[in-house]
């Protein structure tokens, strides 16, 4: 059985090496489908790595954590898989400029540490991000025109239901496109807001690779009920099935690509054994069964795949490492859309989606395209093959 | 011994039905070698087809070896033609993708011969065929004749019992068609190898014990 397979091995590689021609140019279909294919994989996977690195890096994290008693620590939140802890305080509040007032969350931060991990003072349209220490203020771009403020004036800001006012000035006005984050928060350092309430917010960012559903399963075990975890999958469904619509019309881009291609080698082949019809009759009349017929035509195929496949593989990846040394800037493309508010610069990623399904693919339909000329040859008799030919 | 009964065989065609054989019979004897003669469409490749099962007759029988042939499943035919049977074609029966020596050792390999004993004989047939230097050669390289020779030692590499030859000196000259000849029978000889062989060379007629005569079908005269 071995060595019949090696027989049938070496026939097919002869057969591939010395139609050289023809096999190049079959290999160099099937080597671009896959290179571009593993490319535009990785480019997906990149562009939705951008839309939750922008969606989560802006403000919310990748875990936000609601009702956390004050007598619960940051440090507490930290465990495997998390990069960073944001503690946040809400307050709700009037502002008030002169006759016009208005009704706002204030958001507490720690504006050094909110800095460095989130995106949000990229945002900022007009003026600065608050500093610590300091009694100010950042209102999104509607707040400053309702109450008809810009950057260093000041304001009154009167938490509710019956907290002292005090006065801000306006440290900068912010513009995300987001309507959450638009429309009623404002940031201060969190000193300004003292005694503000009885629970905080955490903003949980993750290393690299780390599963959010982990860390909350985690959580949720070890904090007993304590506080409320949401992964930004829940937070974002809309987000969650962009991504999904993302993967499915890859997915779909990839089945139709292989499909064509697939049918280009068929196509090729079929007209290969016509021309070597006669060949293939005589293999017949010295008792090649029709088994061995569809082996050798299959061997052929897949082999010349394989082949192909190996160095689409190589330079795919290579484009793929190579793009992801740069990044691609589409921002002129992506500049409106809310989920690259922070950037639009996409990375391409290679991940078992992005590198094994073009591979798999390429294989499983390379099996289809070898099955007419199989049942071509199979259908054919040697005596007609041989008196035709 | 193979022992053709009241074979008939018809085709269709665009000229209608054509009565390629019908009711052939006689019987050729094992060892000996005979050869079809007739003009062009006289059923001389049909007949060699259905010897080496190729295709079945429409009525009739052939018997060769003890086995009926019309009695063999797929795999039996593909089994018979393997081990017992070399074929030799008038033109491109070599395998282009495959050097002088491969195309020899193709039959071997497929009947499972070990690799020693594939070296061996391959390297002996070369020799025998005087192109022990071309082994690693590819067909395109070879002349018509040496294609030919090539093509005979393949057919008989695995020693086969029955040498099935459609008119193998057509394309030659007459001296590389009277070599060839000899080549064959010589072999054949050997291996007491049964030669059914289509032909318009008086070589063949010279050399061979049987000589059937078919016109439009039919057996005319047997000497």
């Amino acid at each position: 059985m071995k060595s019949r397979l090696i027989f049938w091995g070496n026939i097919a590689i002869c057969f591939l090496l010395r139609s050289g021609r023809i096999t190049a140019a079959l290999s160099l279909m099937v080597i671009t489908a896959v290179a571009v294919l593993i490319f535009l994989s990785a480019l997906a996977v990149g562009v939705n790595d951008t839309m939750i690195r922008n969606s989560v890096g802006l403000y919310s994290g990748h875990i936000s954590g609601e009702e956390l008693p004050m007598s619960l620590p940051p440090d507490r939140l930290r465990m495997d898989g998390v990069a960073t802890v944001l503690k946040r305080v809400y307050s709700p509040g009037i502002l008030s400029r002169e006759q016009t007032v208005l009704p706002i969350t204030a958001a507490g931060v720690d504006p050094a540490a909110e800095k460095e991990v989130t995106a949000l003072w990229k945002k900022v349209v007009a003026g600065a991000y608050p500093e610590e220490g300091k009694a100010e203020i950042l209102l999104s771009r509607s707040m400053a025109e309702k109450l008809n403020v810009q950057p260093g004036d000041p304001l009154d800001y009167r938490p509710l239901p019956d907290g002292s006012p005090v006065t801000l000035t306006v440290s900068g006005v912010f513009h995300t496109g987001i309507d959450t984050l638009d429309q009623n928060l404002a940031f201060c350092p969190a000193g300004v807001l003292e005694n503000a309430g009885k629970t905080w917010q955490a903003a949980i960012f993750l290393k690299e690779g780390s599963d959010p559903d982990a860390v909350v399963a985690d959580y949720r075990n070890r904090l007993s009920g304590v506080g409320r975890f949401q992964t930004w999958k829940e937070a974002m469904p809309d987000l969650v099935q962009l991504i999904e619509l993302n993967y499915v019309s890859m997915g779909i881009v990839l089945i139709l690509v292989f499909g064509v291609v697939s049918l280009g080698i068929a196509c090729a082949f079929v007209i290969f054994i016509f021309r070597n019809l006669r060949e293939y009759g005589i293999m017949k009349a010295m008792g090649v069964t029709s088994g061995e017929m569809a082996g050798l035509l299959i061997l052929n195929v897949v082999l010349m795949n394989l082949a192909g496949c190996l160095a689409g593989l190589l330079i795919g990846v290579a484009a793929v490492l190579t793009a992801n040394a740069w990044g691609i800037d589409l921002t002129a493309f992506t500049s409106h859309n809310r989920y690259f508010t922070v950037s639009g610069i996409i990375y391409p990623r290679l991940t078992r989606f992005s590198l094994w399904l073009p591979l798999a693919l390429s294989l499983v339909f390379s099996l289809i395209a070898a099955l007419w000329p199989a049942i071509l040859v199979n259908r054919k008799k040697a005596a007609d093959i041989l008196r035709i030919v | 011994m193979i022992r053709i009964e009241n074979v008939n065989k018809t085709y269709r065609s665009g000229r209608g039905k054509v009565h390629a054989l019908a009711d052939v019979s006689c019987t050729i004897a094992e060892g000996a070698a005979a050869a079809l003669v007739g003009k062009s469409g006289s059923g001389k490749t049909t007949l060699l087809n259905c010897i080496g099962g190729l295709e079945l007759p429409d009525a009739g029988r052939i018997q060769c070896f003890g086995q009926y042939l019309s009695l063999l499943s797929g795999s039996g035919l593909s089994r018979y033609q393997r081990r017992r049977v070399g074929f030799i074609f008038q033109h491109g029966n070599l395998f282009s993708y495959l050097t002088v020596r491969q195309n020899i050792a193709f039959p071997l390999n497929l009947n499972g011969f070990s690799k020693p004993d594939i070296a061996e004989r391959v390297e002996g047939l070369l020799e025998r065929i005087g192109l022990s230097r071309a082994g690693d050669a590819m067909p395109h390289e070879l002349s018509g004749g040496e294609m030919q020779r090539v093509a005979a030692a393949r057919a008989m590499a695995h020693s086969p019992a029955l040498l099935l030859a459609d008119e193998p000196t057509a394309s030659l000259d007459s001296e590389t068609a009277g070599n060839l000849v000899r080549l064959m029978f010589e072999i054949g000889k050997e291996n007491n190898c049964t030669m059914v062989i289509s032909t318009h060379d008086p070589d063949v007629f010279h050399l061979a014990e049987q000589v059937i005569h078919l016109k439009d079908g039919r057996i005319q005269e047997e000497e």
